[in-house]
């Protein structure tokens, strides 16, 4: 929490500083240069990673890339202004002119561009490229690693195998249901979705790249990832996986035509494949000024790093957007009584944990709700666990113990299961050093309150490929989640209702049905202020029942080089405001 | 000798394929679904069936390989009717989802890096260890000697990883030898040596450290062992002077069979060398193979980088085998 306290200062500290025009534009979300910023020079990005996860836009899903990508070389139909504080969480039109029209209770939404964008070629940014980039969505033969809501929402029929009727622009099956769903105005301008039900926050999704335009006659298919075409200030001059990837400046983008975008350096460079400790070396000696490490340290080096007096400008350590969680299977047979669960939740030894991750202080504080503070309006502080007097963060045995008394009569076969030698639980983990270490911890503390684990270890490498299949086995899920964007509609139905990742299994269990009902509620509430206190009571209503075992608010660290300059948090991205990022003299 | 030649190749041809089809079944029997891994957050089991299918691993694993056998011959075309423009010309390793690329222009790409690795190291590390050993053959149980044996000791208890990062760090780093940025840059050797010299020197050296000392213990030995033959002390009684008996008639010798394991070593290095490609963020066969197996499960590449790496070894095995069969007429007879 410290972190955003310092973050919030440093944004008031500057705009008390600056002018008034200059503040009251930063608030709207316009990109107006401070005195300090400084145009030209290369900003370099380093990572261990050996490639950006996907370049292309249909594909790029994770916060990070859209963040950078969508700031530099991508502009979607709406993008979160780039400012700091919880003004950066707000939307604001990119492409478009506005953050979109819905009508038709949200069943329609309709976005306009704004005049003068272009292509890196010159052309102009119509309509039609825009219906184009959303429809490769469909091509799951080719894209399917980016986000799903386009097959999930617009209103085309899904056929009996979950697959869309529509089958993409390349087999054209299906085209006239996409054509009908997706519409564009005589001027090729204004662009129409129709969606199958109730959307309130679809200009959300409209953010991703993923519903930005292609153009079609430079479509690449599979190796467009590699050459994407540029709308932003800056384009791909070369992308070469482990190795780098170079952008220079666009010089068809209009600064006229775009309110965000500063366009600070002149070119800028991501350096892939580093070493881990060459990267931390870097950071440590400061050898690239004008340099970022996109990773954050080894968790042996941040300690170091974040006590040396003379980085004290060059580091961030910050809550990210990331829950992790241990999930209970809920199911018949396994941990489908309450008191046992929470029996299990007040033996756990967090602190322990917590400490073996790299502390309080960098890894994490324990949270109080699946749905973080940084979502905003929808966080709300949960009564009950962790703010339960008899919590204790290295573990409360003896507390845990009366839970399980009270469960022998009341659950006698959950009971039986979590306490009788012969039986006991069951926590499927990746075979991994790290696990093996915290399984000794997770085993004592478990054991001193009378509950029976066993730790079973799986294949690391296929892990997370064989979830589906171990949920249903173990008792214990460990696991982690990042809201796609500023609403709970992408944390609470997702972990605890019929989305994707659900791993408690709760659904058939008699709380589900009313929870459930109110998801859906929620789903469709086109007031913002009451869908938010929805998912106020779902959040307490799931944490109640103890579905999760712990939570934790993760944190992470951001470290840069000494000739960085205009770096600050994205709350909502976890990641630096790309934007403001330039090169001192 | 001409059928000698023939069966050999003959025989490399069938190990080669046997090699090939080994790594598809082995492939096959991990228990990780690259449909799976490559499919979204929202992922569906129509979604995990498209990745199968896109990835060709939607057959039996003989039909994959005879695919990839087709390939090899005659070129091919990934991914069927949605995909544009996806075709590998002949010889085709495959085509990687993963990288967006035919493979065998993957492998083009990281060739020259791993080539030069090899080239360097195996240049310094025969140049030191023969040099070294001789000498040391030479002042036996004198200093040189001993500063010799010092040599080896460190270099054979040093494994690779602990010398790379402490070149990197405490030489390269810390004297600001290299920028950070440029550690894995490929320089072309012949249009800029001074450029390929800063890049590739400190994992050469890194690599041909443990190899050097191998080498001298081996040179030495060597050199002393045929120092002792009998043909040398009667070139000795013949009032032949030290330099020429060394030159002439020891280090022909001895070196003989040092040249048959160096032409292994280096076989086996040109299927990449993992570590120092790892260390130096050198963008080699050896960094390609690793990424491909630990972290993409990319079939098409781990098949190239076996294949190559398998093809180098055995090729080479070849020409040392024709070169003994050249020498020695009893091993064609065999």
């Amino acid at each position: 929490m410290s972190a955003m306290n310092l973050t919030t200062r440093r944004w008031i500290s500057v705009v008390a500083t600056t002018a008034l025009a200059v503040s009251l534009a930063m608030v709207s979300g316009a990109s107006t240069a401070s005195a300090a910023e400084v145009k030209g020079g290369t900003l370099n990005f380093y990572t261990h990673n050996e490639q950006v996860a996907a370049l292309d836009p249909t594909n790029m899903y994770t916060g990070r890339d859209i963040a950078l990508y969508g700031t530099y070389i991508y502009r979607q139909l709406t993008s979160y202004k780039m400012v700091p504080g919880s003004a950066g969480t707000e939307l604001t039109g990119d492409l478009a002119t506005n953050t979109g029209v819905p009508s038709n209770k949200a069943k329609t939404w309709t976005f306009t561009l704004r005049p003068g964008i272009t292509w890196e070629d010159g052309s102009a940014v119509t309509c039609a490229d825009l219906k184009y980039g959303m429809s490769r969505s469909f091509a799951t033969d080719v894209f399917n690693d980016g986000p799903g809501y386009a097959r999930s929402w617009l209103d085309i029929p899904v056929l009996e195998d979950g697959s869309s009727a529509y089958a993409g622009p390349y087999k054209k099956t299906g085209q006239e249901l996409y054509d009908k769903a997706v519409t564009c105005s005589k001027d090729n301008r204004t662009i129409t979705y129709k969606l199958s039900r109730s959307v309130p926050d679809f200009n959300y999704f409209a953010s991703y790249p993923a519903a930005g335009p292609v153009k079609a006659s430079k479509d690449t298919g599979d190796k467009y990832d590699l050459r994407p075409m540029a709308t932003g200030p800056y384009k791909v001059k070369s992308y070469k996986i482990n190795d780098k990837l170079v952008m220079v400046r666009n010089s068809k983008w209009k600064k006229s035509s775009d309110p965000l975008r500063k366009a600070l350096p002149d070119s800028i460079s991501i350096k892939f494949g580093m070493n881990e400790d060459v990267r931390d070396e870097t950071d440590m000696t400061d050898q690239i000024p004008n340099g970022i490490n996109m990773d954050g340290l080894q968790s042996t080096n941040t300690p170091t790093y974040f006590a040396d007096p003379t980085k004290a400008k060059q580091r961030l350590n910050i809550v990210d957007s990331f829950v992790t969680y241990l999930s209970a299977n809920n199911s018949a047979g396994h941990l489908d009584c309450l008191l046992v669960r929470k029996a299990v939740f007040f033996a756990y030894d967090n602190q322990s944990l917590i400490d073996l991750a790299g502390g309080l202080k960098y890894y994490g504080e324990m949270g109080d709700n699946i749905v973080k503070p940084n979502l905003g309006m929808d966080y709300i502080a949960t009564k009950g666990n962790i703010h339960d007097p008899n919590f204790k963060i290295g573990g409360n045995p003896e507390y845990a113990k009366t839970l399980l008394a009270q469960a022998k009569t009341a659950c006698p076969d959950a009971y039986d299961r979590a306490t009788n030698p012969a039986k006991g639980l069951k926590y499927y983990r990746p075979d991994t050093a790290d696990n093996k270490k915290s399984a000794v911890i997770v085993e004592a503390a478990l054991t001193k309150a009378g509950i029976v684990i066993e730790t079973v270890y799986k294949p690391s490498g296929s892990y997370n490929a064989n979830l589906t299949e171990y949920k249903s086995q173990t008792d214990f899920l460990a696991s982690g989640w990042a809201p796609d964007w500023a609403n709970a509609s992408t944390v609470i139905p997702e972990m605890w209702g019929d989305g994707c990742c659900n791993y408690t299994k709760n659904e058939d269990t008699p709380e589900y049905a009313p929870f459930s009902a109110k998801i859906k509620k929620a789903l469709v509430e086109l007031d913002r202020k009451k869908q938010a206190k929805l998912w106020h009571e779902l959040s307490q209503y799931g944490m109640d029942q103890y579905w999760y075992i712990r939570t934790v608010f993760s944190k992470d660290q951001l470290t840069w080089g000494s000739k960085i300059g205009g770096f600050q948090e994205w709350k909502i991205m976890s990641t630096p405001i790309y934007n403001d990022l330039y090169i001192k003299k | 000798m001409l059928k000698y030649v023939t069966r050999r190749l003959l025989y490399t041809v069938i190990l080669l394929l046997i090699v090939s089809f080994t790594i598809f079944y082995i492939f096959d029997l991990i228990p990780v679904d690259p449909a799976r891994l490559i499919c979204s957050k929202q992922c569906t089991p129509a979604l995990v069936e498209a990745n199968r299918h896109r990835l060709g691993l939607d057959v039996s694993v003989l039909e994959q390989w005879w695919r990839f056998l087709q390939g090899l011959v005659q070129g091919r075309n990934y991914g069927e009717g949605g995909i544009k423009d996806i075709y590998c010309g002949a010889p085709s390793f495959g085509y990687s989802f993963n990288r967006h690329e035919c493979v065998s222009t993957v492998i083009a790409d990281v060739f020259p890096t791993t080539l030069s690795l090899t080239i360097g190291a195996f240049v310094m590390w025969l140049s030191v260890g023969v040099s070294l050993g001789v000498l040391a053959a030479r002042k036996k149980g004198k200093f040189a000697d001993r500063a010799s044996n010092a040599f080896v000791l460190i270099g054979t208890s040093l494994p690779t990883f602990i010398t790379g990062i402490l070149v990197v760090l405490f030489i390269v780093l810390k004297f600001h030898l290299v920028n950070p940025l440029e550690l894995g840059d490929w320089k072309n050797p012949i249009t800029d040596p001074i450029g390929w010299l800063r890049t590739f020197f400190f994992p050469c050296a890194t690599l041909a450290l443990a190899y050097a000392a191998t080498y001298t213990r081996f040179t030495r030995s060597n050199v002393l062992e045929i120092s002792s033959e009998d043909y040398i002390r009667t070139a000795r009684a013949k009032g032949l002077s030290e330099k020429v008996i060394l030159r002439k008639h020891t280090l022909r010798a001895a070196l003989a069979p040092i040249v048959t394991i160096a032409g292994l070593d280096f076989a086996g290095l040109l299927g990449g060398a993992i570590i120092t490609e790892g260390i130096f963020g050198l963008s080699g066969l050896g960094k390609l193979s690793l990424t491909a197996v630990l972290q993409t499960y990319d079939l098409p590449i781990i098949v190239a980088t076996t294949l190559v790496g398998s093809a180098f070894v055995v090729i080479m095995n070849l020409i040392v085998d024709i070169a003994y069969a050249y020498l020695d007429p009893r091993v064609r007879a065999e």
